[in-house]
């Protein structure tokens, strides 16, 4: 593989681009707008420039990845592209429409992954022609920094399109683990009792957030404590998951979420962003 | 740290004994033991001194047995008998709460619950778990024995679980309902937990060291409690906890 298409400049659009540019992979760029792309790169150019002063890449391998990327606001060229990954927002419906374009661009070699967090790769596969070209690749934010790459496999996936993903998130140097297309892979699953336990915990009055996040942390070994993880997430982004989570197991009570988010997100406590959430942070 | 050196006497499960034991040799304190089961899994260190009962001077006693209440009730009746009124009794209540307890001992005031389980009973910090019985004073000493021996303490309310053993056996039933739905590898869904939500150990790895029958007794423990579907037991969690098997990650 030489080329990777990119569909979506936003946050992880622009950080796969600067890890697989990085990587020694030309980049075609694709968004909206002129004007998107034109952020984009600026933003890069900023990674790449503090990337340099703290020593984590040289100027060289700066240069190199400015000129390894091409912002295109058509995906005309995107059948030069062994694999596409896409990157748009979080909507079935205009992946699904991004996924048809695509279909129709790329030759039938041609690699479709979604970064989708949350929906169905085997949905958003039957909007292909050939499905078995479709295939998960969720990274995690920002994807330059995080070693994991989920490599989903949804229910009509080739064997070929899986190892060919799995090469190149190697290849990128991620570690990647191949899942089944079920709701949150595993990441985003196995995680949800970590705060569905301890909200719960809170709800009953058993210890306070202090003492949860503490006790986590010093008696569980954990980094973090579920509370100010849930902070630096948001809480309603973390609400979000749950309930997709929950909605799409058609009402599992292990993922049901908590009156307490529900009221976090109400009262417009999200955590880190709006400076307030279970905790108070000041600046 | 003691200038006399302080003696503990430990009574229940194999695992909990020996980590505990093992916290408090590091500690400089002496251990009498006495296990559940005649024929421990391994042989423990020379430092372990086997008792049939704790001496009558010992500072504090700890019953560390969360598989079986029958066997903790009357380990906590020997306990009883065998020491003075105000020595504190530390009991592991992850399995069945302090105040359950409390109604099997004469004097409850001093005894208090402790969250014994395996993997994290040595950590950093242990929960003390009172119960409407339990003193200020028993408080007050077993944090101080957890003080010297270099550890923070929370106190949470008395319930199945405390803190940290059910937020660890709900991760872990979840990965084993993955795993049990064939969605991954073990082996990828440990890799998958440490690198993408910095989990300090993999939840499959991580009920190997715990012992799968540990983690049911749990969880067990919290559905008769709660009453929940949510706290169900993974039916391959089951399987494993009593063929008393394991993936070899
Ligand atoms: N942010 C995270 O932490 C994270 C982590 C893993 C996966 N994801 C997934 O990655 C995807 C993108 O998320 P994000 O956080 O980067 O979002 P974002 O809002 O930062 O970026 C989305 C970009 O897609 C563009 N876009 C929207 N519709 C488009 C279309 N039809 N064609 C081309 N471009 C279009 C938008 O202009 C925007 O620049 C989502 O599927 C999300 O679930 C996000």
């Amino acid at each position: 593989m030489k080329t990777i298409g990119i569909v979506g400049a936003g946050i992880m659009g622009r950080g796969i681009a600067y890890l697989a540019a990085l990587s020694g992979f030309d980049i075609l760029l694709h968004d909206l707008s002129e004007d998107i792309l034109k952020q984009a790169m600026q933003r890069i150019s900023s990674d790449l420039r503090k990337g340099v002063e703290k020593g984590k890449i040289t100027s060289q391998q700066a240069s190199e990845v400015s000129s390894k990327l091409h912002p295109r606001t058509s995906l005309d060229d995107f059948k030069e592209c062994e694999i596409v990954i896409e990157a748009i927002i979080e909507s079935l419906e205009i992946k699904k429409e991004t996924f048809k374009k695509l279909d129709e661009m790329c030759p039938p070699q041609t690699i479709l992954a979604t970064n989708t967090s949350s929906l169905s790769v085997t949905s958003i596969a039957s909007s292909v022609g050939e499905p078995t070209r479709v295939v998960g690749m969720h990274f995690f934010n920002p994807p330059y920094v995080m070693k994991l790459v989920e490599v989903v496999h949804g229910h009509q996936t080739s064997e070929r399109t899986l190892q060919r993903t799995v090469e190149l998130a190697r290849q990128l140097g991620r570690t990647p683990v191949v899942v089944k297309d079920t709701p949150g892979f595993i990441v985003n699953r196995i995680a949800r009792p970590f705060y569905g336990e301890a909200l719960r915990l809170l709800g009953e009055g058993v210890a306070s957030v202090e003492d949860i996040d503490r006790i986590v942390k010093l008696e569980g070994g954990f980094t973090m404590g579920p509370f100010e993880l849930m902070d630096l997430i948001g809480t309603d982004v973390n609400l979000a998951v749950t309930k997709s989570i929950y909605e799409r197991t058609f009402g599992e009570p292990r993922y049901r979420p908590h009156i307490i988010q529900q009221t976090m997100v109400d009262a417009g406590l999200w955590g880190r962003k709006t400076k307030r959430g279970f905790y108070t942070y000041d600046s | 740290m003691p200038s006399s050196r302080q003696s503990i006497y430990l009574i229940g499960d194999f695992m909990l004994v020996e980590e505990f034991g093992e916290m408090c040799h590091a500690k400089d304190v002496r251990i009498l033991y006495r296990l559940n089961s005649k024929n421990s899994q391994k042989p423990l260190p020379a430092y372990f001194k086997q008792q049939s009962s704790p001496p009558r001077n010992a500072s504090i006693v700890v019953e560390l047995t969360n598989s079986d209440s029958t066997v903790k009730k009357k380990n906590l009746h020997l306990l009883e008998k065998s020491i003075p009124r105000t020595t504190p009794i530390l009991s592991s209540s992850v399995t069945t709460t302090v105040t359950e307890q409390s109604t099997w001992l004469k004097h409850s005031d001093r005894l208090v619950g402790i969250s014994g389980f395996p993997t994290l009973i040595s950590q950093k910090l242990c929960e003390i778990a009172p119960s409407i019985h339990t003193k200020r004073e028993t408080i007050t000493k077993a944090s101080e024995f957890f003080f010297t021996l270099g550890k923070q303490v929370a106190i949470v309310q008395d319930r199945i679980g405390m803190v940290m053993p059910r937020i660890l056996c709900m991760l872990i039933n979840e990965a084993v309902f993955a795993l049990m739905e064939n969605i991954a590898s073990p082996r990828d869904i440990d890799t998958a937990m440490k690198l993408g939500t910095n989990y300090p150990s993999g939840p499959i790895e991580w009920a190997d060291r715990i012992g799968v029958k540990n983690v049911c007794d749990v969880l067990m423990a919290l559905q008769g409690d709660l009453h929940e579907e949510r706290y169900r037991i993974s039916p391959l969690l089951q399987v494993m906890a009593t063929g008393q098997q394991w993936w070899h990650t």
